[in-house]
């Protein structure tokens, strides 16, 4: 496989084409797992702002 | 089994070079609905466990329900609302608030709902809360309630929306604000611009009325009056046609990826202050931009920064480190995530008046340009360093960290006119001692020791530098007079001229002598100043630094710039009369 093939596998489950009312039955998936992960993210790292002055 | 999103490496390395095709924003921005709809989902698990009885949980149910049948309904309908920045700040609000044990705004998904179906002509009625006299549909704008009750039911059937009893709207005519269609009662839609040049559109709303996006450093701009709106409208237009004139590679991903502008309202007249928050894709805050480059130059370098947001949401590229660093746009300690932004950031910065000052046609607007440039191309390479000698890198950041550099070297390539090469060199001098002097603190048994073997007229020891470790506030240091003339001279040169030949600015003899270009006398007044003072002046140290840096190389002006707050601590040691340039050549 070339580079331009290759593909990183991220860690944002792709709900694209799975309709809410399906989520639920999804239960203790990987979707369950994605959200611990991301609060875990969110309590280390806030929720940072990039706050730029431009006159320093 | 559900699988994650997928990134080609190519995006990857491109996105990472600081570019990014209007395709590859579309793949984050895609992750981003992922990601929305994760949140939502968490938060409807925290519904399903609140009281059922409570007006918010149940227009939160109500609106759940309208959105799973707007996605199966219209699909477009549902992916331009979790594609909303509004819709993501809400949910990670929601979502920092159960893990504080409070409870999220669940009615507002109702509101969110309410205007997916709106927009996508899907009949619905449920009740939605009425906030300062309004029912706000995110995305669209907001509907005025005679009714002083705090919640409204809203049916929505045959193209007519009603609110309570009395209030009927056509849905066609529930629209953002784009300044072409006739006002409609009671609706007030989110002024919107329609900016378009060189067969490049960009649609992007003026956003001054919704909670979620009021999440800035600075507050949101409580509405934008007429004259206000007229005068935005105008400004995002001039900037889109400087972006798409000369800066092409920026102007489509932009278009694809910036849906919001928040303006902000400024500390003061003169700072302009932009940013960006990772919980909102696609929304980018600034105050008034002054002319229509700077705001060009704003649009980039905060879509550098929701473009990096979106990434890192997919591929974690650092973790929080332990120790906080020198980044040379910030008057503060950053945190190795926080650098690895603002180096992404720089990097469009730079490409940006790399091409800019080819553009530019008045010599004013040429200096700035040329030092723009000048200033923050050599950055790039410094900073990755230092954001690598963090070792918070992922390998994934490593890899990211290390092409930002190998773009940043190729974009610094290019003349630029020695008097733009030197200003640039002496302000960013002046940022550096600056944080320096705030920041870097020295182990106090190691500068007595050298205050000591000064004092005895011994040589400088070997390993004699003293630990230093980055703090908060080490010194209260006031320069910020000098250090905004410093950067007025190029970022406004006309006004900076005016203000120092009619004086009007209380500056000391010695900076007077500095901003003159009198480096001798400079060098001369502030040793004086130094002296002569009971008390410390860390300014005037500074100062000195900059004065020598005027003149011929030497290693006094060497040991000036590169170890100003140990030498300082050591004078403060030996106790005021004590020559500084003598102490710098026994560092030196």
């Amino acid at each position: 496989m070339t580079s331009q093939e290759q593909v990183i596998k991220t860690v944002i489950p792709d709900l694209r084409n799975i309709p809410l009312d399906r989520l639920a039955e999804l239960g203790a998936s990987s979707l369950a797992r994605s959200i611990v992960l991301y609060r875990e993210r969110l309590k280390e790292n806030g929720v940072p702002l990039s706050s730029f002055n431009a006159r320093i | 089994m559900i699988s994650t999103h997928r990134l080609p490496d190519a995006a990857f390395m491109t996105l990472a070079g600081g570019g990014g095709s209007r395709a590859m924003i579309r793949q984050l921005l895609q992750a981003q609905r992922s990601k929305h709809t994760m949140l939502l989902h968490a938060i409807a698990e925290a519904a399903s466990d609140a009281d059922p009885a409570a007006q918010g949980t149940a227009a939160f149910r109500a609106g759940y329900e309208l959105l799973t049948r707007i996605q199966a309904t219209d699909h477009g309908a549902g992916e331009w609302l979790l594609g909303l920045p509004h819709v993501g700040g809400w949910a990670h609000d929601g979502l920092i608030r159960l893990d504080q044990g409070a409870v999220p705004d669940f009615a507002y998904l109702a509101c969110a709902a309410a205007a997916a179906a709106v927009r996508a002509g899907v009949p619905f009625e449920l009740d939605v809360p009425v906030r300062d006299g309004r029912v706000l549909l995110p995305g669209l704008g907001s509907l005025r309630v005679p009714d002083r009750s705090p919640w409204v039911r809203l049916r929505c059937a045959g193209g007519r929306l009603t609110a309570g009893d009395r209030l009927e709207a056509a849905t066609r005519d529930l629209r953002p604000d784009d300044g072409s269609a006739r006002p409609v009662p009671h609706w007030r839609g989110t002024p919107a611009v329609r900016a378009a040049a060189g067969g490049l559109t960009w649609d992007v709303l003026l956003v001054t009325d919704d909670p979620y996006l009021d999440r800035y450093t600075l507050p949101m701009s409580a509405g934008l009056a007429t004259d206000e709106l007229r005068r935005w409208r105008q400004r995002v237009q001039a900037a889109w046609e400087v972006l798409v004139r000369h800066h092409r590679w920026a102007a489509g991903p932009i278009a694809e990826g910036i849906s919001a502008i928040v303006p902000l309202t400024p500390r003061a007249d003169t700072d302009l202050i932009s940013a960006t928050s990772p919980a909102a894709f696609g929304a980018v805050a600034t105050s008034w931009p002054p002319d229509p480059v700077t705001l060009a130059e704003t649009l980039v370098h905060e879509f550098q920064h929701v473009k990096l947001c979106g990434l890192m949401d997919m591929v974690p590229l650092a973790s929080a480190g332990a120790e906080n660093v020198y980044a040379p746009w910030r008057q503060d300690p950053r945190p190795a995530s926080g650098l690895l932004q603002g180096i992404y950031a720089h990097l469009g910065i730079v490409r940006f008046w790399r091409a800019q000052r080819h553009a530019e046609t008045h010599p004013d607007d040429i200096l700035r340009a040329q030092v723009q440039f000048a200033r923050w191309r050599q950055t790039i390479d410094s900073a990755v360093t230092t954001l690598r000698q963090t070792g918070c890198l992922t390998s994934a950041g490593v890899r990211f960290a290390d092409a930002m550099r190998a773009k940043g070297r190729e974009l610094a390539a290019g003349s630029v006119p020695e008097e733009a090469q030197e200003v640039a060199r002496e302000v960013a001098l002046d940022h550096r001692l600056n944080w320096q002097m705030r920041h870097v603190a020295a182990h106090a048994d190691d500068v007595a020791r050298l205050a000591a073997a000064y004092r005895a007229g011994e040589p400088f020891p070997d390993r004699g530098q003293p630990a230093v470790w980055i703090e908060g506030d080490v010194r209260k240091i006031d320069s910020g007079i000098r250090s905004r003339l410093l950067t007025m001279r190029y970022l406004a040169p006309r006004r900076y001229r005016e203000l120092y030949s009619d004086r009007i600015i209380p500056l000391s003899e010695p900076d007077r002598l500095l901003l003159g270009q009198a480096a001798e006398p400079a060098v001369q007044a502030y040793r004086d100043l130094i002296a002569r003072s009971a008390d410390p002046q860390p300014d005037a140290w500074v100062g000195l630094a900059l004065a020598l840096h005027q003149l011929p190389s030497s290693p006094v002006q060497t040991a000036f710039a590169s170890q100003l707050p140990v030498m300082f601590e050591v004078h403060s040691c030996l106790g005021a009369r004590s020559d500084p340039l003598e102490l710098a050549s026994w560092f030196g």
